[in-house]
């Protein structure tokens, strides 16, 4: 039997959720906590490790893909993850028994609680990223050559596809052309896979993370206080505490497949009087202070409000505004010479080579 | 000569600028009517100013505090998405104060994607068949938003042009209007301004009507959430605009009492202490107004956070720090030591000073670098122009900002663009001022009510 969670905890896993992906704009974040909250009124929401399951039950990744409007500007009808699940069991002939997030941050961290509720399916406390990546093919689950497809897509105007593709990158073009003509945003079930596979290249404790990150980030305490517990719990390190100086977008050349355009920006530390350099693509890639290297994707890089401790919209980064730029390494796997393949600088279009390849 | 007036329940009270001197600061004027209140203290004004009443140009009125206390009007809220929400969880959620104002929901077929192509085509024959029911009742406000307004406004158009080809007494908003990229906010702004509109219309024709009674060959004009100003007369149709203009109007004041057009401005109030910045004479803004996880209001407002012992300071960079609290004899919190002490009432200064206000906010698709710029410099160009349509002189705009914002995993090519221009009828700026300075106030001190003989 796993954990029952509480409204408290769904509070704490929205400002978690929000922290790790640094999101541009958390609304959806807030939306669906609000109806997790009010759905867990009469049901109850169950959390379980994945050593819970048996071996062989089926389980299948739970998640928005994003290539448009704004998930909080098409707000879901709510019949779309329900769809999507019944698409993969009929298209494997079997009944799914668990879901997981597709990723452990930002809207997909905490999407699979509403449909946990909806579907009365449990939830897993796994995932394949660890953190938020926008393709679909970043996965600890794809380093473990775990099939990608059988992948169901279903959108808000009722449209439904399954996607059938062996390779990753051909799924996430497929996937994301598909994403785009059903308006922006489709729900998605996808890696389907036992629980043995899940649990031996899943990334665990995802969602029991998030919430820890939300009890602390929500206590009444100081920003220094609240920084020294994410540095016990994560390993957190502060990069630096620097006045944002200069925001600009399209700055760097882009790769027309990648969502999102990227932007830049650049801080003073007004103490040491060091130069750091954001680039970001929906999430921070890459932190540069004097020109060297102190953060780059996969590392989760995050930004807090240097003065009240709350998480800093990258959207609301504006010149003059200081802000405390936190490194927090991302899991395992995601170092390995296949998970440096996947994710580091070079696959968003920066070639940069991230420092640990030399020991990867 | 320009005045500032504050409305509040059925009191005003007003502030007269002379170039960047306050010639005169009346105590509030309590009445039985806000219409009595504003009548008495623009004759008291023409009697304190004399002969000089011909040179008063300008009156600018905070009527956030008004539109906030009044009860709003039930709105009918139309809402345009391909489907409606399966369940009573995903019906988008508005602030407990609003919900009740919404007296009924329509759900219309319909909506575009970010490129502005239609996600599903117009349920316009549907909605045609409910229309006399809409119609028939009691309500006579109506918001619609639709999915995509902010690449197309075309769905919401139509649907408001088939209410008022029925009706033109229908007082409509549509979410495009307003810019945010969500979908509740939009319709959250929608149904406010919608349920305001009526209260706006009165305000704006009460007023009107008293200036034209004692200030002729004044204009009258109303303060806006951005430190701005627009004509009285859009206070009936973007009431929104003005509900919570005494942040900005406190910024603005506060730093033009200083000479200070940029840096930064601590607010101490009775009510705590909060920090803004002004740059280039007018308060940073943000284009909504956060309400914690709820939705947000959809306006550019002036960005105001609280004031905490870890606040950065910037010694290099010039801070106003004004004591506007009613009483003086405790020291500031933080160890804070002022730099203006609260002679005037800084919101009215700031509404007697500021600008008109003009905004671009909208996508843009471009194809590179030099694409991106010609788009900026075009939303530049139009914001300007804006700005002179509200009555601006075109050789007094100036930009004050232009970003240009990615869309997280958005279609490739799509930017969002905001420009913000401001300009001003003529005469001076804030930032042409060194100092203000301040002559003979007259009436009772300062923080003082009295009731005038109405």
């Amino acid at each position: 039997m796993g954990a029952l969670l509480t409204a408290e905890d769904v509070r704490h896993l929205r400002t978690g959720a929000h922290f790790l992906a640094c999101t541009i704009d958390p609304t959806a974040i807030y939306v669906y906590a609000e109806m997790i909250e009010k759905a867990m009124e009469n049901r109850a929401l169950e959390l379980i490790s994945i050593d819970e399951l048996a071996p062989d039950d089926l389980v299948v990744a739970i998640g928005m893909v994003t290539q448009g409007l704004f998930i909080a500007d098409m707000p879901p009808v709510g019949d779309e993850f329900i769809g999507c699940i019944r698409a993969i069991e009929a298209n494997l002939g079997r009944q799914v028994r668990a879901i997981y997030s597709l990723a452990a941050a930002n809207i997909n961290g905490i999407v699979p609680l509403m449909v946990g509720l909806q579907s009365s399916l449990p939830v897993i406390d796994s995932d394949p990223m660890g953190r938020v990546f926008p393709l679909i093919s970043q996965t600890t689950l794809n380093i473990g050559h775990v099939p990608i497809s059988p992948i169901a897509l279903m959108g808000v105007t009722g449209e439904r596809a399954v996607v059938e593709a062996h390779n990753p990158q051909r799924a996430e073009t497929l996937v994301r052309a598909l994403v785009t003509e059903m308006g922006g945003w489709a729900a998605t079930a996808m890696y389907p896979c036992s629980a043995g596979q899940m649990r031996e290249h899943g990334v665990h404790g995802s969602i029991s993370r998030m919430i820890r990150i939300g009890e602390i980030l929500d206590a009444e305490t100081s920003v220094d206080r609240k920084f020294q517990q994410l540095a016990e719990f994560l390993g957190a390190t502060r990069i630096a505490r620097a006045r944002v100086s200069h925001v600009e977008g399209l700055s760097r050349p882009s790769d027309l497949g990648l969502p999102a355009l990227p932007s830049s920006v650049t801080l003073v530390d007004e103490r040491s009087g060091q130069i750091i350099r954001l680039e970001i693509q929906n999430e921070i890639l890459l932190v540069l202070v004097d020109g060297a290297i102190a953060a780059a994707v996969p590392d989760i890089v995050s930004l807090l409000n240097s003065e009240h401790g709350t998480v800093v919209n990258i959207d609301d980064v504006r010149v003059g505004d200081v802000i405390d730029v936190l490194k927090i390494t991302a899991a395992a796997q995601w170092y390995s010479k296949a998970g440096l393949d996947l994710a580091e600088p070079k696959a968003f279009g920066i070639p940069i080579e991230h420092p640990r390849r030399h020991h990867a | 000569m320009r005045i500032g007036l504050r409305l509040q329940g059925t009191s005003c009270r007003a502030l007269v600028l002379d170039g960047h001197s306050v010639v005169a600061a009346a105590a509030a004027v309590r009445c039985t009517t806000l219409a009595e209140a504003v009548d008495t203290t623009f004759e008291e004004l023409r009697h304190e100013l004399g002969t000089e009443i011909t040179k008063v140009t300008d009156i600018t009125s905070d009527a956030g505090r008004v539109l906030a206390a009044r009860k709003p009007a039930s709105v009918i809220a139309i809402r345009i998405s391909p489907r409606p929400p399966a369940d009573a969880f995903h019906v988008t959620g508005l602030p407990a104060l609003v919900e009740p104002v919404v007296a009924r929901t329509v759900h219309v077929g319909g909506g575009h994607d970010l490129r502005g192509r239609p996600l599903a085509p117009l349920g316009l024959e549907a909605f045609l068949a409910e229309l006399p029911g809409i119609l028939s009742g009691e309500v006579r406000n109506i918001a619609i938003t639709s999915v995509g307004s902010t690449a197309s406004k075309d769905h919401e158009t139509r649907i408001a042009d088939a209410i008022l080809s029925s009706d033109s007494e229908m007082r409509i908003s549509i979410s495009s209007d307003f810019y945010s990229s969500v979908f509740r906010d939009r319709d959250y702004t929608a149904i406010l301004n919608s349920a305001l509109m009526e209260t706006g219309e009165d305000l704006a024709a009460m007023l009107d009507a008293s200036g034209r009674r004692h200030f002729p060959s004044a204009t009258m004009w109303f303060a806006k959430n951005d430190g701005g100003r627009a004509p009285l007369a859009r206070l009936a149709v973007i009431p929104i605009h003005g509900l919570r203009p005494e942040p900005a109007m406190q910024i603005l004041g506060a730093a033009t009492l200083a000479g200070a057009p940029d840096g930064e401005v601590v607010i101490c109030a009775d009510s705590g202490v909060t920090v803004g910045q002004i740059r280039g004479g007018l308060p940073a803004t943000r284009s909504v107004i956060r309400q914690g996880y709820e939705a947000s209001l959809a306006s550019n407002a002036a960005v105001v956070e609280p004031y905490t012992a870890d606040h950065p300071v910037r010694p290099a960079v010039p801070s106003v720090i004004a004591d506007l609290r009613s009483g003086q004899d405790t020291p500031l919190p933080f160890g804070l030591v002022p730099t203006l002490a609260a002679a005037h009432d800084a919101g009215q200064v700031g509404s007697a000073v500021a600008p008109l206000t003009a905004w671009i906010d909208r996508l843009e698709t471009v194809s590179g670098r030099a694409d991106l710029q010609l788009v900026q410099r075009r939303a530049e160009e139009d914001a300007e122009s804006a700005a002179v349509q509200l009555g601006a002189s075109p050789g007094l705009t100036r930009i004050i900002e232009s970003n240009v914002y990615a869309m997280p995993y958005g279609n490739p090519g799509i930017v969002r663009i905001r420009v913000q221009a401001a300009g001003e009828v003529s005469g001076d700026t804030i930032e042409d001022a060194a100092e203000i300075h301040v002559r003979t106030p007259f009436g009772a001190g300062e923080g003082a009510s009295r009731w005038a003989p109405c």
